[in-house]
């Protein structure tokens, strides 16, 4: 994928490029605002990776000016203030996911992926699988090599959330935004011990592991 | 209907009007008596005039016999009513219309005719001795008396209207000042209500004093617009500042474990490190969103919000965790709780933040019990119960204030933010939070 990346700090920037450049995107970094709206109406970028207070031309203004040309970059943007008021205003700016400060890459790394996958429209599939594993839709039920799996209705939903994000890592935070709708952090290990939970009826009675642990990002079925 | 109308009489306006009412229609009076009085008197003196006039043409008279012919004479042509004449001859006999007689309580105008005996009502008489006889002129004061009654429609008259303009025009103006003064008020409720943008619109007609209290809390709001706005800024430049080298220092750290070899020492000591650096920006975070919480802004954002379902979500995310960790998590609703008006993030993270203290701060085995329900009618009651150690009772007003730990939770995870921002979310939503014994434990009890 092709990235910009809109970030006035040079060592955060670097960062972020260097660990995105890692993955196989090719990345853009500019570092104040000004730069940053020229290089983001060229075009040609899959995700704008935004940080909300720039030198030049501000974030959110930069944000508006292109929401206001047309533009429909999925855009991500970084944040120090991070509270509601400010994601509120983020979003409604026309951010279209939103990072506090500050981060982990591992996090900035998965909502960069989800973001670039969004504008396809989910398929309407009935039957989602992962190996031998089957979660049937219409019918509410899951099997794995044949066998029934007891699943509680809100672990049916994070293990579905999961097997409709193939291959993508799916971070703590997003999974609590996703699955619970819960915009905060609630501090202890909650969602670890719901994958535990999850793992012990899908995963331990099995050879093979299908909900992989991504380290220091997040969780994943493998594709 | 009675309770608006005590309230329109406590209007000031409505008060001065029926103020002036009165106090005019005393300043009338008194110049109406006085005017009464001074015409009366006239007109008695008048009168007075009259009656020596009469006698003197009476006088005229050469002898008693023409005295009584006159009398006889005029007193045929005279109203008895207005007029009573009389002159006892030297022989004794009575000539007129009427007779004197005098008894303990005074003259009495005795009637001639035979039909009735005494003329009523007062009379002004001259009595004087003539040709040997006594003559008496008395004329009635009925005309003076009609001017009490002329008096008292001129009173009416003139003062009905006086009433009735003074009376509306301080209708007109009170119920115009209360409009006025709801309009200040709702510009106070909308600041109060977060919204510091709101302003009082003074017209051109408003009265001097509610215009300068308009004023002065547009200035008041003004300064407290400012004064947010400078919160905000200094908020947002200590984020920048501080989490901008916090940020950086993460993604170092980040790009040093990946370069020692895993399951080393140095492995180990960069792990902890990151856990560090990602505690510190917890405490940012929570420091900053403590001061949003108490500038108020949320407010205006508030919305209904299900308690319940939010409770609900909250036991479930927290169940598995708390049977790790060898805690019972327990819900308790009762039926038809209420919304409540408030922002449903903040809500979330407050019930969140009682949950997890109940989860760090007791043992293994501890019962954390949540209730939702109404302590008075439309009113939300939120408990939040365990069977922990709970709080002394001298530190439950401490543990509130920003990062103060109990002695003992020192070592126990978390940065003593919890409880305060529980007390922020709870005062922002004006609810009452009390820290109290659950016999044992800690009883956190919220009253919407």
């Amino acid at each position: 994928m092709k990235l910009l990346v809109i970030e006035d700090d040079a060592t955060t920037g670097r960062y972020i490029a260097k660990g995105l450049r890692e993955e196989g995107h090719v990345v853009d970094l500019v570092a104040d605002g000004r730069e940053g709206l020229i290089a983001a109406t060229a075009g040609g970028h899959d995700v704008l990776i935004l940080d909300r207070m720039l030198p030049q031309v501000d974030g959110l203004t930069l944000l508006k000016t292109l929401r206001g040309a047309g533009s429909k970059v999925p855009v991500l943007l970084l944040t120090a203030m991070g509270d509601v008021d400010d994601r509120i205003e983020g979003l409604r700016a026309g951010a279209d996911d939103y990072l506090a400060k500050p981060f982990v890459f591992g996090e900035l790394s998965a909502r960069v992926a989800a973001l670039s996958r969004r504008p396809q429209a989910m398929e309407a599939e009935t039957v989602l699988r992962s190996g031998d594993l089957e979660m049937n839709l219409i019918t509410r039920t899951v099997t794995r090599a044949g066998q029934v799996l007891d699943l509680l209705p809100r672990e049916f939903a994070l293990l579905e959330h999961l097997l409709r994000r193939k291959g993508r890592v799916q971070t703590r935070t997003m999974l609590l935004e996703a699955v619970w709708d819960i915009g905060f952090d609630p501090g202890t290990n909650v969602v670890e011990t719901h994958i535990s939970r999850l793992r012990a009826k899908v995963d331990r009675p099995f050879d093979k592991e299908i909900i992989q642990t991504v380290r220091g990002a997040g969780y994943r079925i493998a594709a | 209907m009675t309770a608006r109308l005590a309230k329109f009489w406590r209007s000031m306006p409505l008060r001065l009007a029926l103020l002036l009412v009165a106090l005019f229609t005393a300043v009338s009076l008194l110049s109406l008596a006085a005017s009464y009085g001074f015409t009366q008197r006239s007109f008695e003196q008048a009168m007075r005039a009259d009656l020596r006039q009469d006698l003197a043409g009476f006088r005229a008279a050469p002898n008693a016999r023409a005295v009584a012919a006159l009398v006889e004479a005029e007193s045929r042509e005279a109203d008895p009513n207005r007029m009573v004449l009389s002159y006892i001859a030297p022989s004794g006999r009575i000539f007129g219309n009427g007779a004197i007689a005098r008894d303990e309580a005074g003259f009495h105008i005795i009637s001639l005719d035979r039909d009735r005996a005494q003329y009523d009502g007062a009379y002004l008489s001259l009595t004087d001795r003539l040709h040997g006889g006594i003559i008496t002129i008395a004329r009635s004061r009925a005309e003076i008396e009609a001017l009490g009654g002329v008096f008292l429609n001129i009173l009416l008259i003139s003062l009905l209207p006086t009433a009735l303009i003074a009376l509306s025009g301080g209708l007109v103006l009170a119920r115009r000042s209360k409009r006025h003064v709801e309009m200040v008020g709702r510009a106070l409720d909308r600041m109060t209500g977060g919204d510091l943008g709101a302003r009082v619109v003074v017209g051109p007609r408003w009265s001097d004093d509610l215009a300068q209290i308009g004023g002065k809390l547009n200035q008041m709001a003004t300064a407290q617009e400012a004064s947010v706005t400078a919160l905000k800024q200094v908020s947002s430049d200590i984020a920048h500042d501080l989490k901008t080298p916090l940020q950086r220092v993460a993604l170092q750290l980040e790009d040093l474990e990946g370069k020692v070899p895993p399951d080393s020492e140095e492995a180990e000591l960069v792990a902890r490190t990151r856990a560090e650096v990602a505690d510190m920006g917890h405490v940012f975070q929570a420091l900053l969103q403590l001061a949003q919480v108490e500038a108020g802004s949320a407010r205006s954002r508030f919305a209904p919000v299900d308690l319940a379902q939010v409770c609900q979500t909250l036991v479930e995310v927290y169940e598995p965790s708390a049977g790790d960790s060898g805690h019972r998590l327990t819900l308790e609703i009762a039926a038809d709780v209420p919304k409540v008006r408030g922002d449903r993030a903040l809500l979330g993270q407050m019930v969140s933040n009682l949950i997890e203290n109940a989860l760090r701060h007791t043992p293994v085995g501890s019962q954390i019990t949540i209730r939702l329900s109404q302590h008075a009618a439309g009113r939300v009651w939120l408990q939040v119960a365990d069977t922990g150690p709970g709080i002394p009772v001298k530190e439950r007003d401490k543990v509130l204030d920003r990062l103060y730990r109990l002695d003992r939770s020192r070592n126990t995870p978390g940065n003593g933010l919890g409880l305060s921002l529980v007390a922020a979310v709870a005062a922002l939503h004006g609810a009452e939070l009390i820290l109290g014994d659950n016999e044992p434990g800690l009883k956190v009890d919220l009253r919407f």
